[in-house]
Formats: structure tokens, sequence, C-alpha cells
């Protein structure tokens, strides 16, 4: 586990009660700051009013009208102050399409949750964030 | 001279004259009793001239009489015939009229083609669904008429349509797996279903019927079936991910620490769920398949490095059960154009299989190898328990696990075999196997190179 002199915020979207706890502990035990959000609406709200987020921890199908992917369309628009904000996409519904279309816009990862241990994506968000250039 | 030597004379002159004339008469006499005899021989010729012409007269009335007979009879005859020709004509003219409404009422469309792939009828749902008139289309090839294309919107070659095949001899092809579509009039398209058959008479091809149909109404319902299958999967993923994020969490002590017992527990509950979460994932992969969705990204492959990272992965297992693992390849083998994803699947399937049914201490063996430069061949062989010869056949099938494992304590669906050949078939490869009870079993896999350079 790596130590950190300054504590990483991420803002994690999912709508599913348990998921978000265990996900919240197990990021906050590798030493992330954790913004729980439900719905996209609410995410989006979030990232206008906390200015020091470093990352998005995001679910495809979410509660309310919008999915997953309308939001990375938003955040990755031309001129969207967030073009640059790493997404991770954790989401079961592994459909080809969607997967193309979120590499397409930009994210910097797409895992399936059922296929990964938790601690590997954790791991590999951490990762992903010490080296962004890899 | 005398008056009477005159006399004398005179009187023998005259004597004279009269034995001339005698002689002349009876001269005469005699031809006129030839001519009496030529006149009666010619009389009695015209006698009997007379009969013969009498006879004929006769047998000509006779024949008159006949033909008269005759011709009334013809006459009937063709009155009847006549009669009978319009009743058929009517009874045909009813036929016709009835098969003609049959086939324009048909609600497929249809076409009849001759020899050379000409249209020779079509009816009116094949005006409707295509857009084109009869009179446009007839004695037009329909190959030309109705271009199809595939999925992917890439046209059907004229030799590859089914339509050539049947009448090229070749024996009769329906492909229902694949659907493809057929191009309007007006270009635009829709999923279609189709038959076809040939017309033979006296043993030879004369001909095709094709009967199609727009099979959009399916399509939707397929859709809306992979719709539902990926929602139920995601719905199912979800409280698996769950336990998944849980029994990993406590395993890692988040919660605190765990007994040993307690710990053991946790794994087989973690174990359990990984089971559950391929189970799900192998049935995507099988609706996947079977509604098409399977989406191929071909890149350029590197076979030998996939078959490699397989048989890491699957270490553990072979160690486990003390296996003697084997593996050989060819060197250089090229790059190939596949999809990493599903030929790792094929790999993964059948080596796990290899695996799964060979006792401790067994033996299995990996080799890939080139064919003529334009195939590689995966062969895998096993020393487990084979698959008994009256269930060769079925091996392939969903769902079908052979008798001599199912009593064993092995894990498996049914699933991994049909998932193999779906991909290698779809990859345009082979799949097949040698397998003997008791002894082993050797599968192999033969698939094109469609070679890439770096």
């Amino acid at each position: 586990m790596k130590s950190k002199t300054k504590n990483r915020t991420i803002l994690v979207v999912e709508d599913e009660r348990p998921l978000v706890q265990a996900i919240e502990t197990k990021l906050e035990k590798n030493g992330f700051d954790v913004i729980t959000a439900r719905t996209v609406e609410q995410a989006a709200r979030y990232l206008e009013e906390i200015n020091n987020i470093e990352a998005i921890w995001l679910d495809h199908y979410l509660p309310g009208d919008k999915t997953g992917l309308d939001f990375v369309a938003m955040l990755k628009s031309p001129d969207s102050k967030w073009k640059k904000l790493p997404v991770f996409i954790v989401s079961n519904t592994a459909s080809n399409n969607n997967v193309r279309s979120y590499l397409r816009l930009g994210v910097s990862k797409y895992c399936v949750k059922a296929d990964h241990r938790l601690d590997e994506i954790v791991t590999e968000i951490a990762d992903f964030l010490d080296n962004p250039e890899k | 001279m005398n008056e009477e030597k005159k006399i004398a004379l005179k009187l023998e002159i005259l004597a004279r004259e009269k034995e001339a004339i005698r002689r002349k008469l009876v001269i005469t006499a005699r031809q006129l009793a030839v001519t009496a005899k030529e006149k009666e021989s010619a009389r009695r010729s015209l006698v009997v001239t007379a009969r013969k012409l009498a006879v004929i007269a006769k047998e000509k009335e006779v024949a008159r009489r006949k033909l008269v007979i005759t011709a009334k009879q013809l006459k009937k005859m063709s009155e009847t015939l006549e009669n009978k020709v319009l009743a058929r004509t009517k009874d045909l003219e009813q036929i016709r009229s009835r098969t003609e409404a049959i086939l324009t009422s048909i609600g497929d469309g249809l076409v009849v083609v001759d020899k050379d792939g000409k249209i020779s009828y079509i009816n009116k749902s094949f005006e409707e669904m295509l857009g084109w008139k009869s009179g446009e289309v007839l004695g037009k090839s329909m190959v030309q008429v109705v271009p199809r294309e595939d999925q992917n919107g890439i046209k059907v070659l004229f030799e590859e349509r089914i339509l050539t095949q049947v009448l090229s001899g070749q024996k009769f092809v329906a492909d229902l797996t694949n659907p493809f579509y057929y191009i309007r009039k007006d270009k635009s398209r829709f999923p279609t279903s189709s038959i076809v058959a040939p017309v033979v008479l006296g043993g030879k091809i004369v001909g095709a019927v094709e009967v199609f149909r727009d099979i959009t109404k399916e399509k939707e319902i397929d859709k809306a079936k992979t719709e539902f299958v990926s929602l139920a999967s995601h719905q199912l993923r979800t409280p698996l991910s769950t336990v998944n994020w849980y029994s990993e969490m406590l395993l890692a002590g988040d919660a605190g620490e765990v007994t040993s017992n307690q710990k053991k527990y946790l794994e087989e509950i973690y174990r359990g769920n990984q089971r559950m979460v391929e189970l799900v994932n192998t049935l995507l992969d099988v609706s996947r398949i079977e509604m098409g969705t399977f989406i191929v990204e071909l890149k350029s492959t590197n076979i030998v490095r996939l078959v490699r990272s397989v048989v890491e992965e699957q270490k553990p297992q072979i160690d486990d059960k003390k296996i003697t693992f084997l593996s050989s390849f060819e060197d250089n083998i090229p790059l190939m154009q596949a999809d990493p994803k599903l030929l790792r699947m094929v790999i993964q399937n059948l080596l796990s299989n290899a695996i799964k049914y060979t006792p401790d201490k067994g033996r299995v063996e990996v080799s890939l190898f080139l064919d003529n430069k334009k195939n590689v061949i995966l062969k895998i062989s096993d020393t487990g328990y084979g698959i008994p010869k009256n269930q060769h056949n079925k091996i392939f099938t969903k769902l079908f696990r052979a008798d001599n494992v199912i009593g064993k304590d092995t894990e498996g669906t049914g699933l991994g075999l049909y998932i193999a050949k779906s991909i290698v078939e779809q990859a345009k490869g082979k799949i097949w196997f040698e397998s003997d009870e008791n002894k082993g079993s050797t599968f192999f896999v033969v698939l094109p190179l469609r070679e890439t350079r770096k």
C-alpha cells in the first residue's frame, strides 16, 4: 500500500448501496478521500461545488434519465473544464457498444465489476493517477 | 373374122371377166368373214369391259356410301372433341387462375426463375416487398434485380447466392443462422429469410423457386431478447459483485482479523460466487453467439504468446493434479488476423477441459504448427477420460456433457465446446477431435492465418 502525503479526492458515482459502501471503504483504506453520488445530476453538482476532485469512478446504469455515458459525453465535450479529469468506468454492463463508446470518448479505463477484485480496481486507479502518461 | 368367131371371142372375154369378178367376190367374201370375226371379238371385249365398269361402279357406290358414313362420324367426333377441349380448357383455366390466385395471395415473396436465373414469375408479395412490378423484372436476372447483402452491408457475390448454387445443381442450401438483407428497388433493405428449391423436369434442373419473407418482426423480437439478456445479466452481476467484494474485504481483514476457520468458510463463499460469475459470463457469451451480437475485432495476433499466457494462467491446476505438461510451438509462426479475446476463449476452453478431464498424474500436450503456410493448427491432447464413442457426435452440442464425466467430480456447464466451435467456425476455421474412452482425447483447431506483417 502506498503512503501518500496528501489524500486524493475521488468522486464515486454508483447507485447500489452495498457496493458504494465497499468501494468507499476500500478507497479510503488506500488513501483516497471519497465523495459519493447516486445520479449523474448529483455528480455534476458535486463537480461544480467541489474543486479538488482528481478522478471519477463511474457506473453505467444509474437512476434518473442519464446514464454514465451521458455524463462522460458532457465531461469530455470540447468546452468542458473537466476534459482532462480521468474517468474510470466500473460497470457490469459490458455491452461491446457501450465499452467502445466510452473508450472513444476518452475514458481512462473500463472494467467489469463482477470480473475484478475490488482491490485490483483500486490499485489500478491509484497506479494510473501516479503515472498518468502510461 | 366372121361373126361367129367374133361372138365366141366376146363370150370368152365375158367369161373371163365373170371369172375375175367371181374371184374378186370370193376374196371380198373372205375379207368380210374376217371383219365379221374381228367385230365379234371386239363386241365381246366391249361386253367384258361394260361388265367390269358395272362392277367398279358398284364398288364406287359402296365406297361413296362408306365415305358418307365416315364423314358423318368424323363430324360427330370432332364435335365431341371440341366440346371436350372446351370443357378441359375451362377446367385448366380454372386451375390456372386458382393457382395464380394462390401464388398471388401467398404472404411470402415468390419468384420462379428459369435455368439461367432469369425471372419467369413473381407474385404480388414480391412486388409489394421489393417495389418491382412484374413487367419490369420478367426475363431479367433475379440475382441482379434483387441484390442481397449481409448484416454489415457487404454484397453477397453472384456465385455465392443460394439461387446460383441451387441452379448449378449444388445441394439445397438454407442457411438460417446468418441473417441477410434484400435490397428494394428504392435501395432500402429489409432482413430476409429465404428458401430456394430447384425445379426438376425429367431429371434436369430447369429452374428454381425461391420463397422469401421479411423477418423484421423476428429481428425486433431478437433484439428485445438481447436487451433482456443484457439487462438480466446486469441485474445478476450486481449482487454477485456485492458478495464478491465483501468476502474479498473480509478475507483481506478490512473488517478485522478472521480466524483460520472463518477464512476457510469465506474462501468457499468467494469461490462459489466466482463460479457463479463465470457461469453468468458464459451464459452471456452463449446468448451473444446465438443472437449474433458477438462483435469480432480482428487484430494482428500472436497466437503463440496467447497459448503461452493461457498455459501460464492454468499452471496452478496443472500443478495441483501433478499433470505432466508438454508444449511445442513451431518456429516462425507469423502474426495472424484474429480476435485475441475470442481466440483466447477457444484455447482456454480446450486446455481447461484437457486438464479437468485428465486424472492426476496424467499428461497434457499442447502444440502449434503451420500447415501449408496458410493455416495454423492448435493441437491439445490429454490422457484423460476420453469421450464415449456413441457420444462423439453430440460433444459440441450446447449443454451436452458426456456420461462418463458427469459422474466424476468435475464442474462443467456443457457450454465450453459449443462456444469454442461457434468461435472457430465464425473465424472460418475447423475444430474436431479424436478420442478413446479411458485413453484420452486430442482436439484439433485449424485457423486461417490471414497473415499480417508487422
